[in-house]
């Protein structure tokens, strides 16, 4: 397989388990795959830091966090109820395999109605949030041991690699990101630089808290956020959504800066790095717009990476496209640092 | 038993693909007993006991399990395919898969719930627009991996969690199977037959000829049912508990039960201080609703291990259960035998 570099940095990351305010299994790990390439630490929202170089600064991006649920109870006869941790897709919830991190990681089902309990009309529906328990196989007594509200709860599927080079797992979105960054340093490593200051973000799913705490201590000249965006697959249009493979989407938006938006497609279009252009009529739904109005402002642009089946356990992505996202970050920074030196 | 009904678990056999579940059994039971395999492909093993018994009894279980089977690929490398037996839309959405002989892997892709439309935020995929993504950019590529006709099951393994429970797939029959095979490699009171039936899943197919060929006065189907023992259910409406000993079925919708050869069953697992429930809900089918009407008629039983979710990629059961059926199974072939 090709692109054996990126592959495995998206392993390693999609094997750590986090959500969002609850990311510290998934900090310590990240911080000491950027302790290769930077000076790190782990500020007090969670978010994993990293600095190289002086001088002019670029800020770069990625949330760390991934969605899932958390516990509010354990009911009587010790399943356990549930909220939502950022948008949690209902629909593939029946009978899907979860972990509970609890005192101890517990292994858990999410229960499934059977045919005979269902109301009639309910054949085709989705079933209310409310009403998602998971069977951990426990009493409430043994439960009660091991479980408490608030521990949190990821979902759990397997890494796999599909044709080509695409990859089928949970949270990709946004290890993808990560790896981009993680990559791009790979490929600026032995080269001189401006400042990079490197943020993996907590608490993006839940409302960008991370992003804002950490653009505000990093005060940066600029900033590219990393995350990931929709590939066409069937019932998502192709003639709105990129295919997966067509290369790193380059945000237009009213909220992100112009300059850097077309700097980064004529980077692109010299470098012969595939890319397309995702053009937002607003704000763009990612750090990018917290960490524009940190301070007193930083000049943000936004990098995406296509991906299918998003806030699902089986998020489907090209590794190229995370290639090609690293490639653009290390040519753009090579020139802007050119320019500032 | 537990790591016969692992490896089980973990074999493709989707109804009509059952080969590498066959020949697995045929790996375990060999020299335990004798045995052919029919023109379906069900095994049908006759196990000598300590006495040859009055009345010719059939232990019956099935190899097949519930998936999917490929019809072929649209214009984008999307794979196309059809439910084998009973699979419900919410349980394969998002989920993994493998396909054929090589062991693809693919995923149930589905539109993002950010894009989802107010009026579909209700309803979950139809049947007809779900497809398997296996990563091909085109049909062709699509195409020399995978063929039509192919299987396509799910991609779940065998995990023990809780407190003596099981999650697997399949568990829904091979749970049956690996009860035969612990009956065959023991030693047994009386002489009888075991038949690894084909096709249940599609209709209780490889039982009707594997019944014709034994043509047994008496029957036990060893098999899976619904435990709705979950959170909130009550009283009957959980159908059977886990952990309450096989399920004894009075009446399903393929078959009436002997209603006596029902309560003996009860009563041998009670003076055999085996653990037994009644299956308190009339839902279902199985091989028993092949079998009792075979020929001129065979007296039938079915004992069900209590099993939640079933039909998905996770059944759970607690393995405790397996060894009840287990034992009133060998207890019921010693009383209806005589």
């Amino acid at each position: 397989m090709e692109f054996g570099e990126v592959r495995e940095l998206l392993y390693k990351l999609c094997a750590l388990k986090g959500t969002s305010g609850n990311e510290s299994a998934v900090a310590e790990g990240i911080c000491e795959m950027l302790s290769a390439y930077a000076d790190t630490h782990i500020d007090r929202l969670g978010n994993v830091m990293g600095t190289r170089g002086e001088g002019f600064s670029i800020l770069l991006d990625a949330h760390i966090d991934q969605i899932g649920l958390a516990v509010t109870a354990v009911d009587e006869d010790g399943f356990v109820k549930v909220a939502r941790v950022g948008g949690a897709d209902c629909r593939v919830l029946t009978a899907a395999q979860v972990t509970v991190h609890g005192r101890s990681d517990v292994f858990g089902v999410v229960t499934s109605t059977p045919p005979h309990l269902k109301a009639d009309d309910s054949d085709n529906k989705v079933r209310k949030f409310d009403d998602i328990t998971i069977d951990i196989g426990l009493s409430k007594e043994q439960a009660d041991k091991i479980i408490s509200p608030g521990d949190r709860i990821t979902f759990n599927a397997p890494f796999d690699s599909l044709a080509g080079n695409r990859i089928a797992s949970p949270s990709v979105d946004d290890r993808a990101g990560v790896a981009a960054i993680l990559r791009c340093l790979q490929l600026l490593e032995g080269k001189k630089t401006c400042r990079l200051d490197i943020m993996f973000s907590a608490q993006e799913e839940t409302g960008g808290s991370g992003a804002k705490v950490g653009a505000f201590n990093s005060q940066a000249d600029e900033a590219i956020a990393c995350d990931v965006s929709f590939a066409s697959a069937p019932g998502v249009s192709a003639e709105k959504y990129v295919a997966l493979g067509s290369g790193t989407m380059v945000g237009y938006a009213p909220s992100l800066d112009y300059n850097m938006s077309r700097r980064l497609t004529e980077i692109a279009a010299a470098k012969d790095i595939p890319h397309t252009a995702e053009v937002m009529g607003g704000r763009t739904g990612t750090n990018g717009d917290d960490i524009q109005v940190s301070g007193r402002g930083i000049k943000t642009a936004l990098l995406s990476i296509p991906i299918r089946n998003m806030h699902t356990a089986v998020e489907v992505v090209d590794l190229a496209d995370i290639e090609n996202t690293a490639r653009l970050m290390a040519e753009y920074i090579i020139e802007r640092s050119a320019e500032n030196a | 038993m537990l790591e016969i009904l692992k490896d089980l678990c973990n074999l493709p056999g989707i109804s009509g693909r059952e080969d590498k579940v066959r020949d697995y059994i045929i790996s375990k039971i060999d020299g335990y007993c004798e045995y052919e395999i029919d023109p379906l492909g069900s095994i049908i093993a006759f196990k000598k006991g300590a006495k040859t018994p009055e009345n010719k009894i059939m232990l019956d279980a099935h190899t097949d399990e519930v998936g999917m089977i490929v019809t072929g690929a649209d214009s984008d490398g999307f794979i196309k395919f059809a439910n084998v037996g009973g699979v419900e839309t919410a349980v394969i959405i998002g989920r993994n898969v493998r396909i054929g002989e090589k062991n693809i892997p693919g995923v149930l892709g589905i539109k993002p719930i950010h894009l989802i439309e107010k009026d579909e935020e209700q309803e979950l995929p139809k049947k007809d627009d779900l497809y398997i993504d296996i990563g091909a950019k085109s049909k062709e590529e699509a195409l020399s991996l995978v063929s039509p006709g192919e299987e396509i099951h799910f991609e779940s393994e065998f995990i023990e969690f809780g407190d003596g429970f099981i999650k697997s797939k399949a568990i829904d029959d091979r749970a049956g199977c690996a009860i035969m095979i612990d009956l065959i490699r023991s030693e047994l009171e009386y002489d009888c037959c075991f038949c690894f039936s084909v096709q249940e899943e599609i209709g209780t197919r490889g039982a009707a000829a594997s019944a014709y060929t034994v043509n047994p006065d008496y029957a036990i189907v060893l098999e899976t049912t619904t435990a709705a023992d979950i959170s909130g259910v009550k009283g009957e409406a959980r159908v059977c508990v886990c952990g309450d000993g096989g399920a004894i079925s009075f009446m399903d919708r393929a078959t009436v039960y002997d209603l006596n050869l029902y309560r003996k069953a009860l009563e041998v697992a009670k003076a055999n201080n085996i653990k037994a429930q009644t299956k308190t809900r009339v839902a279902g089918g199985n091989d028993a609703g092949a079998i009792h009407k075979s020929r001129g008629g065979v007296k039938t039983l079915t004992i069900s291990v209590p099993t939640r979710y079933l039909h998905s990629p996770c059944c759970v059961c607690k393995y405790e259960d397996i060894e009840s059926v287990r034992d009133l199974a060998k207890a019921m072939i010693s009383e209806l035998a005589k």
